[in-house]
Order: structure tokens, then C-alpha cells, then sequence
């Protein structure tokens, strides 16, 4: 027998405390490790999309709030192209209209013949011709999501479009994409040589002070900013305050899985205040006292957290059997997302622990041993 | 009160033995002062003494015993140990870790441990391995009879068998003093008997000294020294040669 299995004992002796307790923890942690896979994923997700869509740089307004929130003039689209070193650029508008759901959908409006139209991955039909209008290519949960095939018409944001292509893209973001000559959605959306933001191919992308040098002179045109898939959402406000509710849900969520640890460890050790007092009795020392309530701490922790994790995965499986949520948000909880959730748990659980341990550790024994 | 009889005479025969515990001038104070239960207590017991102490309910026995193993602190005066006071909680844990065995009425066990585990638990923090724990703890259980019933969760065992694992956790640290708090009193005539019979026989074989509060006269006259309280005071501090044989005859009766 050892300090461990005496808590493990203490623990079986209160099985309903002790699965409430650990169930709490476990859905504490486990809505924190989602929480924050949720929005780590939505990121994840849109970088990947903006990644598999465009190229090394990805330029927008100054100052824009998020990267779909910002204009900018077609102009400053053929001064980004005459940049030396600058190999390719389009132009992208961005919309969002209502779906066949209650969600959104987001379409981007391409220019003609550019080279974004080339990268479509078709699995079926074809990318639109030079001038061809009121055309539109589905990425596949869009078209599923509209119930849409080829030669279907598609009514969007007051035009109706024809579908002459369906895109098997990878992300989950793409897949919901509907792609439109830029010119129709200039139109429709009232921003004529407008563009959102721009994609940018660089000559010799790999060298890092290549690439600089042309981001360098893409932002020295003014009021625009350039930054690689992977920086842009970084100066995206609607991620950081998404990143920040997401951390401050999480971080009440594992405070509520300690306050489940204090209280759970008060009342074991206020019931417990004679056995307390038999241990001083027999020669156990404070810190031997303050361990063993500890442990028991621990352990509910260690066991709610592996609830926490399990749980946390179940999301992972149903939210792509849930329609309104399935084609927006996949959630990947991951290595790097448990740990940190784990060892705040778990540093919080010992503050937990540690309150009720050092009561107990400072009681009276002879008064502990008169309790019943 | 205290150097008044020399109970070490009696234990020893001609030997002075040493002091091994002893009261200077301890009073407990409970309630502000509305209640006193010890009031200016001068004791010295000495290694091997054999103690009784009396008196009626209330007379402050019990705090005598829970002063005497530092599980409560005297309000005023010192108790010392090997002729040194004792001031410090640690010094107090230590003692009764590796010096001062205690037998409580209600026997004070872990109910959702066994007999074995429940001796054990006397053993934690030694530094001992798990293994010589194991073993020490049956062999002392085995000492007070228990041998056959180590595993057996201690609601399961009888009222004298219980108290026998408590025995077992008091001595299993080989104490130089075992205090015993109506060892004998929630337990039928039959078994508060052999308890009896246990706690002297097991002073007997080892020699420490054995204190114990009683109501029952034929156990404190098997003590070789009696000490009465009244309202928080000694009043009555008496030593008794005993022969082994009158020991006997009287634990026939």
C-alpha cells in the first residue's frame, strides 16, 4: 500500500462523488481542448484554403479589420504586376450570400483567363472562357449543398449563374466555394474595379529575401499590406478576437474543472476529518497529509482529463454529420493542443488540492479525532 | 506531586529507571477558561512503568492521554521527553512515529482498509520498502492473534479483533510508550478480557511502558501505579508492588 492507493481508496469509497467530480473535470477539459481545436482549426483552415487557392503573397488593405474586409482599386492590381520580380497577379473579390441553409456561402470572383482559373482542380466540366459571363464553378459541398450539377442554374446574390464546373478542392473552406467571373461579381455586389485581395506568384518565391524584397515594394505602393498565406491571418482581427473568446472560454472552462477538484477535496476532507486526525495520531507528519490529499487531487484530475480528451474528439466525429456545422467547421484536436490544456488542468487542480490538504493539515488532532 | 513515589522502583525492582515522559505544571484550558480540563499537572513517568489512570468522567483523563502523545497542547506548562521539553509539532510527529503507540476506545481504524493495510498505515514514511512494510505489519498482527484475518476489511472483524489491529498499528513502530484510552470500553466483558490480557502481556514481553485510562478497577489494579483526577487535578498518585503472581490471580477475576 502506498500513498497512491490509499487516494485510489478514498476515491472508490464515494463512487458517485468521484464520477461527478471526474465527469466534471472531463467536460471542463474536454469543452476547453474543443473550444480551442475549433478555432485553431477555422484558422488552419481558411490559411490552407487561401494556400491551395493562391500563391506566395497574399496582399490587402491596410488597416482592414479581416482579409475579407478590405478594397482594393484594380489599378493598384497592374502597379503590383510591373514590381520586378513579381511573376504573376490576380485580383479577387470576395462576396458572401445566402445558402440553401442558414449559413453563408462565399464566392470569389475571378478575372478572366487569369491564372487562379487555371489551378481549379475540375473534377468535372471546365473553368470559364475569355468574356464568358453569368458562369459559375461549384466547389463539391457547394454544389451537393445546392443540389447542383453541371448546366444547373444557380440563383446567387439577385443573378443567376450557370454551373459549367465542379471543383474537387482538399479544404473544407474551398469545398464550399462558388467561383465567379470577377466582372459578374463586381456587378452584383455594386464594387466595380474592386478587388478584396490580390494573389501574388513571385520569381524565386523559395528565397526568403527575394520574397521580401517584392512584399517591400507591394506595401511602398501604399494602403496595402503583403504577407505569405500563412502570416495574413495573423493581422486578421476577426481571428484574434476568435483566438482570444476561444482562450478565455478555455481558460474558464479548466478554472471550473479545479473549482470541481476544491470542492470535491473540501467535502472528502471535511467528511474525512477524523481519519485525518488518526493519521497525525499514528505519526504522519503535515507535508505526508498535505500529499496524500494532493494525490487524491491528481488523480481525479488525471482521470477527468482523460475523459476530457476522449470527449474532446467526439466533436471531431460529429460535427460532419451535422449539416449547418459539417461544411463550416472541422474540429482536429491535436498534440499541441491537449498539452497546454492538460498542464493547466492539472496546475490548476494542485491549487485545488493544495487549500483543502493544508485545512486538513492544520486541524487540531485531538479536535479532528472528536469529530464523527 | 511529582519525585512523591518512585514508580520505576516497581517496574525495575532496586533499579531508579530513567524519566521517560513527564508534565511540568500543565494546565488545558478550553472555552476562554470556562472549562479547565487540566489544571496545573505535575507527572513523571518513568521507562516501564505500568499506569492506571482513574477517575470520573470529565475528570480530564482523556486530555491527560492527548496531551501525553501532543495530539493537543498543554495552554501552559511544558512536557518533556528524555528529560527535553517539547515545543515543536515536528518533534511531537516524530515521537509518535517512532516512540509513542496510541490506543484509542473507538479504535480509530480505516474502514476501507484491511486489518493488514491498517497497521501498515503506521509504517508509511519510515523509508522502509513496501515489501519489509508488508511483512512487519502481519508478523505484529500475527503478535496480537490476528494472524489468520490480515486481509479482511476491518468493518468485517468483531469488536475485540478490531481493537487487537489497533494494538497491532500502536506497537507495530516498537513504541517506548503505548498510551491506551479505554482500551477496553466498547467491548464485551469476554473480549475487553483478552485485550486486557494482550496490552499487559505485550508490555510484558517488550518492556515499554503502558499508561492507560480505565472506569474498570480490575484493570487499573493490574497497573502497578494508579493516578486519579478529579476535576482536572492529580489527586491521587499510589504505587502498587505487585507480584506477577497476584497480576494473574486478579486477571482470573
Amino acid at each position: 500500500m502506498n500513498l497512491a492507493s490509499l487516494a485510489l481508496r478514498n476515491l472508490k469509497r464515494r463512487p458517485i462523488r468521484t464520477a461527478l467530480s471526474i465527469l466534471g473535470i472531463g467536460l471542463a477539459v474536454g469543452s476547453a481542448i474543443a473550444l480551442m481545436a475549433v478555432s485553431r482549426t477555422i484558422q488552419d483552415s481558411t490559411r490552407e484554403g487561401i494556400e491551395e487557392i493562391g500563391d506566395d503573397l497574399v496582399v490587402m488593405q491596410k488597416g482592414a479589420s479581416d482579409i475579407f474586409g478590405g478594397f482594393i482599386p484594380e489599378q493598384t492590381i497592374e502597379r503590383i504586376a510591373e514590381i520586378p520580380g513579381v511573376a504573376r497577379v490576380s485580383g479577387e473579390l470576395v462576396a458572401f450570400a445566402p445558402g440553401n441553409s442558414a449559413t453563408s456561402v462565399r464566392i470569389l470572383g475571378w478575372p478572366d483567363a487569369g491564372y487562379l482559373w487555371k489551378k481549379v482542380p475540375l473534377r468535372e466540366g471546365r473553368a470559364p472562357a475569355a468574356g464568358e459571363r453569368r458562369v459559375a464553378v461549384l466547389g463539391d459541398a457547394a454544389a451537393a449543398s445546392f443540389g447542383k450539377k453541371l448546366d444547373d442554374e444557380l440563383s446567387l446574390i439577385g443573378e443567376t449563374f450557370r454551373v459549367i464546373g465542379i471543383a474537387g478542392y482538399s479544404t473544407l473552406t474551398n469545398r464550399g466555394l462558388v467561383l465567379v467571373p470577377l466582372a459578374d461579381l463586381q456587378e452584383a455586389s455594386y464594387r466595380p474595379h474592386q478587388v478584396t485581395i490580390a494573389h501574388v506568384s513571385v520569381e524565386h518565391a523559395d528565397d526568403r529575401v527575394a520574397l521580401g524584397r517584392v512584399q517591400t515594394e507591394i506595401e511602398a505602393l501604399g494602403n496595402v499590406v503583403a504577407a505569405t498565406a500563412r502570416d495574413v491571418l495573423d493581422k486578421d482581427r476577426n481571428f484574434a478576437i476568435l483566438e482570444a473568446v476561444s482562450l478565455a472560454v478555455a481558460i474558464i472552462a479548466v478554472a471550473m474543472s479545479a473549482l470541481n477538484v476544491f470542492t470535491a477535496l473540501v467535502m472528502a476532507t471535511h467528511e474525512r476529518t477524523r481519519e485525518i486526525g488518526i493519521f497525525v495520531a499514528i505519526g504522519w507528519s503535515r507535508g505526508r497529509i498535505v500529499k496524500s490529499i494532493v494525490i487524491e487531487g491528481f488523480l481525479l484530475c488525471a482521470m477527468g482529463c482523460v475523459l476530457g480528451v476522449a470527449l474532446s474528439f467526439l466533436p471531431a466525429f460529429a460535427f460532419p454529420r451535422i449539416p449547418t456545422i459539417g461544411h463550416l467547421i472541422s474540429v482536429k484536436p491535436s498534440a499541441g493542443l491537449i498539452a497546454p490544456v492538460i498542464a493547466a488542468a492539472f496546475m490548476l487542480c494542485l491549487l485545488g488540492a493544495l487549500l483543502p490538504a493544508w485545512r486538513a493539515a492544520r486541524m487540531l488532532p485531538a479536535e479532528a479525532l472528536r469529530r464523527m | 506531586m511529582i519525585e512523591a513515589i518512585d514508580p520505576g522502583a516497581a517496574s525495575h525492582g532496586s533499579f531508579r529507571a530513567r524519566s521517560l515522559i513527564a508534565l511540568r505544571g500543565v494546565s488545558r484550558i478550553y472555552d476562554g477558561g470556562a472549562i479547565a480540563a487540566l489544571r496545573n499537572v505535575d507527572l513523571q513517568i518513568r521507562e516501564g512503568d505500568c499506569i492506571a489512570i482513574v477517575g470520573a468522567s470529565g475528570s480530564g483523563k482523556s486530555s491527560l492521554i492527548n496531551i501525553l502523545c501532543g495530539i493537543d497542547y498543554p495552554t501552559s506548562g511544558h512536557v518533556i521527553w528524555g528529560g527535553r521539553a517539547i515545543r515543536k509539532k515536528r518533534d511531537w510527529v516524530w515521537l509518535r512515529r517512532f516512540r509513542i503507540g496510541i490506543v484509542f476506545q473507538e479504535f480509530n481504524l480505516i474502514p476501507t482498509l484491511t486489518a493488514l493495510e491498517n497497521v501498515e498505515l503506521a509504517l508509511l514514511g519510515h523509508g522502509m520498502p513496501a515489501k519489509h512494510r508488508y511483512t512487519r505489519a502481519g508478523m505484529v498482527l500475527g503478535h496480537v492473534g490476528l494472524d489468520h484475518r490480515p486481509h479482511h476489511l476491518v468493518t468485517k472483524l468483531s469488536g475485540g479483533e478490531r481493537q487487537r489491529v489497533a494494538i497491532a498499528r500502536a506497537i507495530v513502530n516498537e513504541p517506548k510508550l503505548l498510551l491506551a484510552d479505554e482500551p477496553t470500553g466498547n467491548l464485551d466483558s469476554a473480549s475487553a478480557a483478552k485485550i486486557a490480557d494482550l496490552l499487559f502481556n505485550l508490555r510484558e514481553l517488550t518492556g515499554m511502558t503502558l499508561v492507560l485510562v480505565t472506569h474498570d478497577d480490575a484493570l487499573a489494579t493490574r497497573c502497578s501505579r494508579q493516578i486519579r483526577l478529579r476535576d482536572g487535578a492529580v489527586v491521587e498518585d499510589t504505587l502498587r508492588a505487585l507480584t506477577l503472581g497476584s497480576i494473574a490471580a486478579k486477571s482470573k477475576t
